[in-house]
């Protein structure tokens, strides 16, 4: 042990003992010489005696040298030395395949961390395995079925059928009985955004609805306070709240003050009981609840999304709650499928109202719950395998360069190599002093891989600012990427520098020797020697093409989504939110303040014009409905999407009206209810008629009932809701006149000079002077939020364009590099055919002709392929096809370019070498 | 003084690493000093290869039996002396029984009238 210790110790002071060897060596020396002199011998011939005397200097002090340490890590230094000089003096070389390695690895460190943080972390609980998510499945969505009203999603595959996690509160009691299966079953659903009023400071937020046993059942402690319990969720029970850690903090400054505050959640008050702890954020990573309430907390707040009543509790045939589960010991998931899918069976069969909805009953699934709710898991699992895939191309193209360079490397070292192993080094030696080179590469190319890592996450993060806004994960470089980056360079660097090294230290001595400094002239030798690194100059072209087909297509999606028709113009318009009900205001006064609100915003200095409606015009959805002309039967098949205006709507989105009138300030409450409706509802339902002065019914849910409206204009179409698609069929109503949903939250709209962000400020001191409690929420302009249903693919866009110049760039580093390297082989060949008489060109096209023809077998092979990869990406396009001849054109005529350009250099040269020169170097 | 070279003797396997312990037995010495006491006490039947003097010494120093200190010799230079550890004296003892036990049984085989007389 003390051994091991000091052998470590000198390796770290190795060069202060050096010196000191020398010294007593020296002083040895000395002493010999001293002796002989008192012998008699005179002063030269006494030290050369000394010296004859000790033998050789090196050999001692090598031999001493091995006593201080083990042989193989002293050679590893050596090694490791020798490795760096080589570097040193080859900047180029190294730096070039640092680089390109380098980016290979940093880029699939940055997508493998949004993959570690999406698809493979579990929740921040206890015991996360044992934890089941409840869903039910359906093969068929048909119309019939036993769910007649469903507030959450359900997932529509068009192959497996629709699967949800949202069930009648009766199902969430039947489950809860089966407590041998389960130790314990819980419910959640979300609050949706509410008022929350802290402090006299108003704002938006979020949070979850959870049953009595929700806390328990996930084993939460609490940070400060105490925890929902069971004797909370009841009718009746005083109102109290969680609040998230980060919420505490937000609103309160630390967590332990809040325990025992009153706060204001839509006007009502509530005591806030306790703080979750700072990693805890329930089930579901793609929400990040701010608060926590007791489920029957909804029987006063009445938010929208779960019953309204205690009735609503009862009834077994509207789905909103969420639940999940924890396994009894010793029980599997399948064990408990097994036993509780014929329970849930039964009930769901008891629940039917009639035959149809009999034969399409949904089944219960059972899933794993370690990870929480899926729901980012099914979104983001196919863009990030696609975007693993073109990082691993890049890797792929990069380890091929660095193979190339070590292999170009590894032949222009042969002589060195040959006089080694001829003086008496073993091959194995050798072999592993140019592994050492690589690895060294690979390593400093991992270090560097790492930085653009960190690099590479934040600027997905700015990518993805939009989306990830709410995402309770948080995407960083851990142990776990780290370990797969080092892993994956030390990999690249042992697989990729041994076959050069093996090729370097061929057996075959003596044919290395006698080969000249600039070449070994005979072209059979050159083509066997140059066979691999032309297969991987092909490889690299034909998986750039790959990339730059996809970014081809992507750009063209890009481009066709930016160009579609919105039918209203989008520049210069800022819009925000408020939801004064949730503030106190009731109707009818809430009308009147909301349009009180719009004259003062039109009163701003530089607001041209404004209006207000319901809901935005893209990004979020529509509110739909059924609206049909009066005296006919209601068509379940026709689906009319409804926006509720408030003047001035036409006139800011500019939409024209091409028919009758636009609604105005004559339609106000008490006036006779109207409506204009747009060209596709027209369509639909009047087939040609002229719809001015016609009736349609719109079907309010109860307890509104039907409302009889009169059109009094048609309206171009434009896009409400999806940018994509079809028009769809649209009915505005003017939101003072009560024809569809009581009002609540809206979404203004000002058309402004200048930036439209710029009064933003304006616009916030203006509503605080209406009401301070109101806050205003997601600013933002038009134009930006378009921009937002279409951030996959700018992204896609974006990173694919990247990822395509980065393969583009290092492919031609690769095809540079071989065929420069070519060409310094070739110099004596090529001086000799221009001593010859061979024009310059010719020698310029000879080399040209040989990159060409190195592209053309890349392409041939890999256009097919390209062609059939595309079809992974499909479902990611918009109005091009997944074969795009033309993406692939522009490929193709891209890499030859770039090809031709990193060829033209070496060849060029070629072309310049003086044939004196060249000759004489034979 | 006579002029018939003496016949020298090969070292065998392991023996220097004793021979430099015992030497160092009597005090700190210096590498220089030890060879020249190791071949003065064998009556310069034994004579140490320099070229294998130091490794042995830097050895036996990583094994812990030895400690070096920079000091000055009698003549007023810098050296580096050598003195036996705890350690390298005990390994000192097995050494030399194990060796005497070795010559004694060299002893009995090579000349076994010896033992009979």
């Amino acid at each position: 042990m003390i051994a091991f210790f000091r052998k470590l110790r000198y390796l770290a002071r190795r060069r202060r003992k050096d010196e000191e060897l020398q010294e007593e060596l020296q002083f040895h020396l000395d002493e010999e010489a001293e002796e002989r002199r008192e012998d008699g011998l005179p002063d030269a011939d006494a030290r050369l005696a000394a010296r004859r005397d000790l033998g050789n200097v090196l050999l001692v002090e090598e031999d001493t040298r091995a006593a201080w340490t083990w042989m193989c890590v002293e050679q590893l230094l050596q090694d490791c030395r020798y490795g760096l000089r080589t570097m040193m003096a080859n900047k180029t070389f190294s730096a070039l395949a640092i680089l390109s390695l380098a980016l290979g690895i940093g880029a699939n460190a940055a997508i493998y961390s949004f993959m570690d943080a999406i698809l493979l972390s579990t929740l921040p609980i206890a015991h996360p395995e044992s934890l089941v998510i409840v869903n039910w499945h359906d093969a068929v969505r048909e119309r019939a079925s036993v769910i007649h009203g469903a507030s959450g999603n359900i997932h529509n595959d068009s192959e497996t059928g629709s699967t949800a996690g949202i069930f009648p509160y009766p199902a969430f009691e039947l489950l809860r009985k089966y407590d041998a299966v389960f130790s314990s079953v819980f419910s959640y659903y979300p609050t949706r955004k509410v008022n929350v009023l802290i402090k006299g400071q108003a704002e938006e937020n979020s949070g979850e609805f959870v049953s009595g046993d929700y806390f328990r059942g996930l084993e939460v402690v609490p940070t400060s306070g105490r925890l929902i319990m069971p004797d909370d969720d009841r009718v009746g029970a005083p109102p109290i709240v969680i609040l998230s850690y980060a919420f505490s903090m937000r609103r309160f400054g630390n967590s332990e003050s809040a325990p025992g505050q009153s706060i204001l959640i839509n006007n009502l008050p509530f005591t806030v009981a306790g703080v979750a702890p700072p990693s805890f954020f329930g089930v579901d990573p793609s929400a990040n609840p701010d608060f926590y309430l007791p489920l029957h907390t909804n029987l006063i707040l009445k938010l929208r999304g779960g019953p309204g009543d205690a009735k609503g509790y009862l009834d077994q045939n509207e789905y909103w709650l969420e639940m999940a589960a924890r396994l009894r010991p010793g029980v599997s998931i399948t064990q408990a499928q097994a036993e509780l899918g014929p329970v849930f069976h039964q009930w769901v069969a008891s629940t039917a109202a009639n035959g149809e909805e009999q034969a399409h009953l949904p089944n219960l699934l059972l899933q794993e719950g370690a990870s929480g709710v899926d729901s980012l898991r099914r979104e983001y699992s196919q863009p990030l395998y696609v975007l693993l895939v073109m990082v691993g191309v890049i890797l792929a193209i990069a380890c091929a360069n660095i193979a190339n360079l070590l292999l170009a490397r590894a032949a222009a070292r042969r002589r060195e190599m040959a006089v080694r192993l001829s003086m008496g080094a073993g091959r194995f030696r050798v072999i592993r002093q140019l592994l050492t080179e690589s690895v060294l590469l690979a390593i400093s190319g991992g270090a560097l891989g790492i930085l653009f890592a960190i690099w590479g996450v934040r600027f997905l993060k700015l990518l993805l600012k939009h989306e990830w806004l709410g995402f309770a994960l948080d995407p960083a470089l851990n142990w776990r990427v780290l370990g797969v980056t080092a892993l994956l360079s030390m990999a690249t660097g042992l697989l990729f520098g041994l076959a050069p090294a093996l090729q370097a230290t061929r057996a075959d001595v003596m044919p290395a020797l006698k080969q000249t400094r600039t070449g070994d002239g005979g072209s059979r030798h050159f083509f066997r020697g140059a066979g691999l690194s032309r297969l991987l100059v092909v490889t690299q072209i034909g998986l750039s093409l790959l990339l730059l087909v996809a970014a081809g297509l992507f750009a063209r999606t890009l481009a066709n989504l930016q160009a579609i028709e919105l039918g209203f113009q989008r520049d210069n318009l800022l819009l925000f939110q408020m939801n004064a009900r949730q503030a106190g205001h009731r109707d009818p006064e809430i009308v009147q303040f909301y349009s009180e609100l719009l004259e003062r915003f039109r009163a701003i200095p530089g607001v041209t014009k404004a209006t207000v409606i319901h809901y935005p015009m893209v990004g979020r959805g529509t509110w739909m409905g059924s609206v049909f002309p009066a005296g006919e039967q209601p068509n379940p098949e026709r689906t009319t999407h409804i926006l509720m205006t408030g003047t001035g709507f036409f006139n800011t989105f500019q939409i024209p009206v091409i028919l009758g009138r636009a609604t105005d300030e004559r339609d106000r409450a008490g006036a006779p209810p109207v409506a204009v409706v747009n060209q596709a509802y027209v369509d639909v339902n009047f087939a040609g008629r002229n719809p001015i002065g016609r009736h349609i019914v719109v079907d309010r849910r109860p307890p509104l009932g039907k409302r009889d409206v009169e059109i009094v204009g048609v309206a171009r179409n434009a896009r409400y809701g999806d940018t994509r698609g079809d028009y769809r069929p649209v009915v505005y109503l003017p939101f003072t006149q009560g024809s569809y949903y009581p009002v609540d939250e809206m979404t203004f709209v000002l058309h402004t000079t200048g930036d439209p962000l710029a009064y933003a400020n304006t616009v916030r001191t203006l509503v605080r002077q209406a009401d301070a409690r109101i806050p205003v929420t997601n600013v933002e302009t038009e134009a930006a939020q378009i921009d937002q249903t279409m951030s996959r693919e700018i992204m896609f866009a974006r990173l694919c364009s990247g990822f395509a110049i980065l393969a583009l760039v290092i492919s031609c580093i690769g095809l540079y590099g071989t065929m420069a390297y070519t060409v310094a082989r070739r110099t004596g060949e090529i001086g000799i055919r221009m001593a010859l008489g061979a024009p310059r060109a010719v020698v310029l096209w000879m080399v040209l002709r040989e990159v060409l023809i190195l592209a053309a077998v890349g392409l041939a092979l890999s256009v097919p392929a390209a062609l059939r990869s595309s079809k992974l990406v499909e479902s990611f396009l918009f109005g091009v096809k997944a074969d795009d001849p033309a993406s692939v054109e522009l490929a193709v005529a891209i890499l030859l370019g770039a090809a031709m350009l990193a060829g033209f250099v070496p060849a060029r040269r070629a072309s310049r070498i003086d044939p004196l020169t060249a000759v004489r170097h034979e | 003084m006579s002029e018939k070279p003496r016949p020298r003797v090969e070292f065998l396997q392991g023996t220097l690493d004793v021979l430099i312990l015992r030497t160092l037995l009597t005090g700190p010495q210096h590498g220089h000093a030890i060879a020249k006491h190791i071949q003065r006490t064998s009556e310069d039947l034994l004579q140490v290869e320099t070229g294998s003097l130091y490794p042995a010494l830097h050895r036996l120093e990583t094994q812990g039996w030895v400690a070096a200190s920079w000091e000055l010799s009698d003549k007023g230079k810098r050296a580096r002396f050598y003195r036996l550890t705890p350690r390298g004296r005990k390994q000192l003892e097995a050494e030399q029984s194990k060796w005497e036990a070795f010559s004694r049984a060299m002893q009995l085989v090579l000349n076994p009238r010896d033992q009979e007389g």
